[in-house]
């Protein structure tokens, strides 16, 4: 079975510790802004987590084939950008519809930490899991960040 | 030194004019952050005598040193002034984001002082600094505030702010960020008087720990330890509240009435056992807390409809619910949605109700001169209604808004008698009848009557804790000892910035790998209980210098003169002869004087300048 990261918007209390631990681990030091997923906190109603689907929910905006230089690839059903090849144009950055792609030198991502996923160890109320892929859940959270703009 | 920028930021209303203080690896070594920073430049920024809604009372900001690091519960924020409340040095500590974002923008904490001329915001992204004009927020709610801000400066900036009640001076004014609150001792008049109606940082700047690797493994750690607590499950689900049936029909130590009883018959709605699964959709948490007691409420019918919060506080159940009378849970979050909203404290509001309640059953004051039916039996009406007039001083509202002990001297008639505060402070929900230690704690506490200072109550109500055993809550014996000792346990943790709710499993020992792993600086655990010894003489100090001493400490006659009348601690009350030992012997423990000043010896012990 293939696991991903499965937003629950219901189940999500806006702590952002998933945020932190995301840098803490890849990093190595915090910073909100390169934090591979994000919390979303807007009303006193609502805080979700927008995650990198990994080509489940996205359709056509797809970082993949937006990719000018190919520098965005499926591994293993992982997607992963080459940093290398990987020119900075920020068009991934635009495309994603989770607003999860991050830019530095290059752009970077989600790796769902090499299969245990940080994020998931400190959501003690379950708003994000990972498990079997839920379109219902990135239904949801599309939603959400649709009801943003 | 990792982990502190070394920078405060001093912000100076009245001219405009912003300035870094430099601090090092001493200033960490003896104040330590978060609170004991903000007390730090309280004390020595506010003049002696100065009237804290002048432009020379200062407000500071500091975050924990956990905040914004990878800490389970570790997100608080220190704010500090001299308390409009109390004219004490008074602290409030809250969980909302802005202390992290201060962080991230380059500020161990924010010192700001002066008074602006006309409306304004402060607004800091990293180095950029502004004082801009608030005329469209004066008057604006702390919904609308953060909305406002946040659809100008982008969804990523963090905004505390106040409501009207801030702008108009209301002594029990609070300070709200994310719906979370620095609830106690006025300071959001503070901020109001200084014409300052908001707080906006966004701040870009990583946040690097002297040892990530060490971090994160302590923070998976600890959240696999609270996690696996028996109580884990009954404290998200049900928050601060869980254990009110217990406090109420266990112990008998639920203040109801205004103090008038101790054991609220008609609990059954106010119980979260009963709202829980009525009216909570979903678990709310402080910045960076797993173990999230907030809760979402929210009421879709009836004449409440449309109510959404943040809540409800244990705090709250009482303050607007036993402590008025009000079994009906939908008024009570409703009275909850108003106090934030406008911008007060839910305990002093809820106390100050309660206390008007009890002249009018007394008929000291009447139904027509407070312009409402303000009765036990009108609660549900009349609590939501009282709270708005309070926030927007408006009618007999500005009278209570003053606080209880402003409010009896004005109202007069013997009012006093009825008003249950110590130092002007409005009491939390524990009836100290029952609990003598944390009685002597509401008396010691440095911003009046409080459950945090020392949180005896927790020690008293079970017993043990830490290094103590056989705890008996009616006896008076080794509680100047504890209050002291937990005075200092507690001095640390909101310097740390974690939440006291962790204390069970995170004491003081197992802090300073923690502080090593963020700052590289090693501390014992007697270095940072003395941090804490140090934090509260310093606060006692300033009080004695602006002219609070022990006769301002003293139990209100409710405490002293009627016993609590039923339930399971009849009868019990502390005595004026066990009040004055268990202050004589604080004093003792403290080496203060005794009329509760640090002497000079101890604060030369204590390097206290």
């Amino acid at each position: 079975m293939v696991k991903m990261l499965v937003p629950y918007p219901d189940k999500c209390t806006g702590c952002r510790f998933c945020e932190i631990a995301c840098t803490l681990y890849h990093e190595g030091k915090i910073n909100h802004a390169d934090a591979r997923l994000q919390v979303h906190k807007r009303d006193v109603r609502i805080d979700f987590p927008s995650v990198c689907t990994h080509c489940v929910a996205c359709k056509d905006e797809c970082c993949v084939t937006a990719c000018p230089v190919e520098a965005i690839k499926i591994e293993d059903g992982i997607v992963r950008v080459d940093e290398d090849e990987c020119t900075a144009c920020g068009t991934c950055v635009e495309v994603c519809p989770f607003g999860v792609m991050r830019m530095e030198e290059t752009a970077f991502k989600c790796d769902l930490c090499g299969g245990d996923p940080t994020c998931v160890k400190f959501c003690s109320m379950g708003a994000i899991k990972y498990e079997e892929p839920k379109p219902e859940q990135y239904e949801a959270v599309r939603k959400l960040l649709k009801a943003e703009e | 030194m990792k982990g502190f920028s070394g920078k405060i930021l001093k912000i100076d209303l009245s001219s405009g004019k912003d300035s870094i203080k430099s601090t090092d690896e001493r200033y960490v070594k003896k104040y330590l952050g978060g609170s004991g920073f903000a007390i730090e430049l309280v004390y020595h920024g506010v003049p002696e005598g100065a009237d804290a809604l002048s432009p020379e009372n200062v407000l500071a900001m500091a975050p924990g040193v956990f905040d914004g690091f990878a800490v389970p519960t570790g997100g608080k924020t220190a704010f500090a002034a001299k308390s409009p409340a109390t004219n004490t040095l008074a602290e409030s500590i809250m969980g909302g984001s802005i202390g992290a974002e201060l962080r991230h923008a380059g500020y161990d904490a924010l010192e700001i002082f002066g008074k602006a001329e006309k409306p304004s915001y402060l607004f800091i992204e990293d180095d950029k600094i502004e004082i801009n004009e608030a005329d469209d927020l004066w008057g604006k709610d702390t919904r609308q505030v953060p909305d406002i801000l946040k659809k100008r400066h982008g969804w990523d900036v963090k905004v505390a702010c106040i409501g009207v009640a801030g702008e108009k001076l209301v002594r029990m004014a609070c300070i709200d960020c994310d719906d979370r609150q620095a609830g106690r001792a006025g300071l959001g008049a503070v901020m109001g008087s200084k014409n300052l109606k908001a707080i906006v940082v966004r701040g870009t700047g990583d946040l690097e720990p002297a040892d990530p690797g060490k971090l994160l493994e302590i923070a998976l750690r600890y959240q696999k330890i609270m996690e696996a607590a028996p109580s884990f499950n009954e404290d998200t689900k049900y928050g601060t509240g869980e254990f009110l049936g217990w406090i109420n029909k266990e112990k008998g130590v639920f203040p109801t009435r205004n103090w008038q009883e101790s054991f609220f018959k008609e609990r059954e709605q106010i119980d979260p056992y009963y709202w829980a699964p009525r009216y909570v959709s979903k678990n709310k948490a402080c910045f960076a807390c797993t173990k999230p007691c907030g809760k979402l409420f929210e009421i879709k019918s009836g004449k409440f409809s449309g109510v959404a919060i943040d809540g409800l506080e244990y705090e709250t159940l009482y303050s607007l619910g036993g402590g008025c009378g009000n079994a009906d849970i939908e008024s009570v979050a409703k009275a909850n949605e108003v106090c934030d909203l406008v911008g007060i404290d839910t305990i002093s509001a809820g106390v100050a109700i309660g206390f008007a309640m009890e002249l009018i059953q007394r008929g000291i004051i009447t139904e027509d001169e407070v312009g409402m039916k303000l009765t036990w039996d009108n609660a549900s009406d009349s609590v939501p209604k009282m709270c708005e007039m309070i926030g927007r001083r408006e009618g007999f509202g500005d009278i209570l808004s003053e606080g209880v002990k402003r409010a009896a001297e004005k109202i007069g008639k013997g009012a006093e008698r009825y008003a249950v505060h110590t130092k002007g402070m409005e009491p939390p929900a524990y009836d100290v009848r029952g609990m003598k230690g944390h009685g002597l704690s509401f008396m010691t506490s440095t911003r009046g009557a409080c459950h945090l200072r020392a949180g005896m109550y927790a020690p008293e109500l079970v017993g043990k804790f830490w290094r103590w055993e056989g705890i008996d809550r009616l006896s008076i014996e080794g509680k100047g000892e504890k209050v002291a000792t937990m005075e200092n346990f507690m001095g640390v943790y909101d310097s740390v910035g974690l939440c006291k709710f962790s204390r069970g499993f995170f004491l003081i020992d197992k802090l300073r790998e923690v502080i090593e792993a963020i700052s590289g600086l090693q501390f014992t655990e007697e270095e940072l209980l003395k941090i804490g010894e140090r934090i509260h003489n310093m606060k006692g100090g300033f009080n004695v210098k602006h002219g609070i001493t022990r006769k301002d400490w003293l139990l209100p006659p409710r405490v002293l003169e009627d016993p609590i009348p039923e339930g399971p601690s009849k009868g019990a009350k502390i005595t004026v002869e066990e009040m004055n030992n268990m202050l004589d012997d604080y004093m003792a423990v403290r080496g203060w004087t005794t009329d509760g000043a640090p002497t000079p010896e101890k604060l030369k012990e204590l390097d206290i300048v």
